[in-house]
């Protein structure tokens, strides 16, 4: 279970301080999906990065698996990161110096976990076997998101945070790709929080939570077994 | 993973490396050639004349062979004899050197100086003018001297067979040569001095210090850097000056090297920050970019040595001909050629300084992406 109690977050600028986040709460059960939606700027990112550890929220409570996020080190973050968590981001991220199946295997390596066996079971899931020595900058956007998919879930964490993983495809490569994703992580128990500005996605997500000017507008469960 | 980034990252991993290999084979080089402008003004003006070590007033029980020791190459037997040299009306008050030139011409270098003439030659009864004796007693090579010992002496016929002049004024104002043997003079009889050349790498001190004991006890050995303080001085300023300037070339290349490193490591911060976000740990983060630091260093360090050995040792054999900027220095009065020398000390202290002064520039770029938050890292790439 994940779950995020009364979280709020400001960003300091030279514009002064803008509150991102008010005062937002729920809760994502072990194997089921959440997608967060809402206009640009409207704190999904923030959310997401805050549910992760990545930022810090000023006021409020999460708690991942049992965990209490906030009342971790700085050193039990990255290894409860390295091994609760996946991450998926818009642009997908891959590290640039390492071809297809490093980037796939560094998770794994990370956790000393067993590399060749579960990399290429992963390319071969995500069609991708061909192109296991290629270097990010030569795959398409398409392929670098099923990539970066397949790291996100190659040490088989239990919580998956994607931002806005659909944003640079097409629409019908970017419901394969959360197709395949929700799938995979419900066969494996992994609940996912995703942020979209796709309706399309949404149907396919457990529950939705529609984020405007930092707060949670609606909220609503989808039938999806 | 540090490999793998340097190797990936190989445009300025180049970059990087070669600006460390210049500046390590540049120092080694420099370093090397400091160490032989003070082995070339050891060498000329030791192999001059005087030798490494003198032995002054030496009984003539003592002979030559008893100062023959490990570690001596040649010892050059020398009786100085004071008087009056006579040219018709003209007259210079000497010190007449009793030498054996052929041992001369093998170990100093005198011979080399001549300027008219030739250099003395054995069995004959001739005199190796200095320039400026010569020219006092207006006489030329080929002319007859007459030298006198002392005032209740029978004066010696000498025949000038050439002149020469080295540039340093101790030989050249007062001092004469003449070939022993050749005629009666008081050095048969008189006490003598030694020059004694060392073979490579042997310690004066210690060889002094030998000759203190046993038959050669009690007479006054002295060193070349007794004999010449000003040179002893030259060389130890020289080789501070060395020093400073390694500092320095290093403080100005290193200072260049940390600005690169620094943007070459905040360059890929998207990376760091991407691997912060999959769980590295603040000490894994520091460990990867000191690893990518220390690989590039030992790698560059390597090449540099390499670099830096096989420049010196091409002109460790042929030198550098330096003479149109020593000529009218005495120390240089033998050869201007200088010829680079490596020493442990030249070729460790480039590498070390690089990597020492390499790994604090490393500091704050790792400080900076350890420190920055992984949600600001990946928003502003």
């Amino acid at each position: 279970m994940i779950q995020a109690c009364s979280i709020s977050k400001s960003h300091q600028s030279g514009r002064g301080t803008k509150k991102v986040l008010h005062d937002i709460s729920f809760s994502v059960p072990r194997g089921s999906t959440l997608a967060i939606i809402g206009k640009s700027g409207s704190g999904k990112t923030t959310l997401l990065n805050c549910m992760g550890g990545l930022e810090r929220p000023d006021t409020g409570s999460i708690h991942c698996l049992g965990v209490d996020l906030l009342g971790l080190s700085k050193r039990e973050l990255s290894r409860f990161q390295r091994t609760k968590m996946g991450f998926i981001f818009q642009s997908g991220n891959l590290l640039s110096y390492l071809t297809v199946f490093e980037n796939i295997a560094f998770p794994l390596a990370l956790n000393r976990l067993e590399k060749e066996r579960r990399t290429t079971e992963l390319l071969e899931k995500t069609g991708l076997l061909e192109l296991k020595s290629a270097m990010p900058h030569e795959l398409s956007g398409g392929e670098t998101q099923r990539i970066a998919f397949a790291r996100a879930i190659a040490h088989a964490p239990q919580m998956l945070l994607a931002d806005e993983p659909t944003a640079n495809l097409d629409s019908q490569t970017g419901e394969m790709l959360v197709k395949s994703m929700f799938t995979m992580c419900r066969k494996e128990g992994c609940a996912i929080i995703l942020s979209t500005h796709d309706h399309n996605l949404v149907s396919l997500s457990d529950k939705t939570i529609t984020i405007l000017d930092g707060k949670i507008s609606h909220e609503k469960k989808h039938q999806n077994t | 993973m540090a490999s793998c980034f340097l190797i990936r990252s190989w445009r300025s991993t180049l970059v990087l490396t070669l600006m460390v290999v210049s500046a390590v084979s540049a120092l080694i080089f420099l370093s090397a050639l400091a160490v032989g402008v003070n082995d070339a003004m050891i060498n000329n003006a030791v192999s001059l004349f005087s030798g490494h070590i003198s032995g002054m007033n030496i009984p003539e029980d003592i002979t030559e062979k008893d100062l023959l020791q490990n570690g001596v190459a040649g010892v050059l037997k020398r009786v100085p004899v004071a008087g009056f040299l006579l040219n018709k009306e003209h007259m210079a008050m000497v010190t007449l050197i009793c030498i054996s030139p052929e041992k001369e011409k093998k170990f100093t270098a005198l011979w080399k100086k001549k300027r008219k003439g030739r250099y003395l030659e054995p069995g004959k009864n001739e005199v190796f003018l200095s320039q400026s004796i010569a020219d006092q007693l207006h006489c030329q090579p080929g002319d007859t001297l007459e030298f006198s010992p002392g005032k209740n002496t029978t004066a010696v016929t000498l025949t000038v067979c050439g002149t020469y002049t080295t540039g340093v004024d101790q030989f050249d104002r007062g001092l004469s040569f003449f070939t022993m043997g050749a005629t009666v003079l008081p050095e048969k009889t008189g006490p003598w001095n030694a020059a004694i050349f060392l073979e490579h790498g042997v310690d004066e001190k210690a060889m002094t210090h030998r000759y203190k004991n046993g038959k050669t006890a009690g007479i006054p050995f002295k060193t070349w850097t007794d004999l010449m303080p000003d040179l002893k001085q030259l060389i130890e300023l020289n080789y501070l000056s060395m020093g400073i300037v390694i500092l320095i070339v290093f403080m100005v290349v290193s200072s260049g090297i940390a600005c690169a490193f620094s943007i070459f490591i905040l360059r890929d911060i998207r990376e760091y920050g991407i691997m912060k976000v999959m769980g590295i740990t603040p000490l894994e983060t520091a460990l990867l970019i000191f690893s990518e630091v220390i690989l590039i260093n030992l790698a560059a360090s390597a090449m540099g040595v390499t670099v830096g050995v096989v420049g010196v040792s091409v002109f460790q054999n042929i030198g550098i001909d330096l003479s149109d900027y020593t000529s009218h220095n005495q120390y240089f009065v033998v050869s201007g050629i200088i010829f680079p020398r490596l020493t442990a000390f030249s070729i460790w202290l480039p590498p070390v300084s690089a990597l020492v002064f390499s790994i604090p520039s490393a500091i704050w770029p790792t400080v900076s992406v350890i420190r920055k938050n992984a949600a600001d890292i990946l928003r502003s790439i």
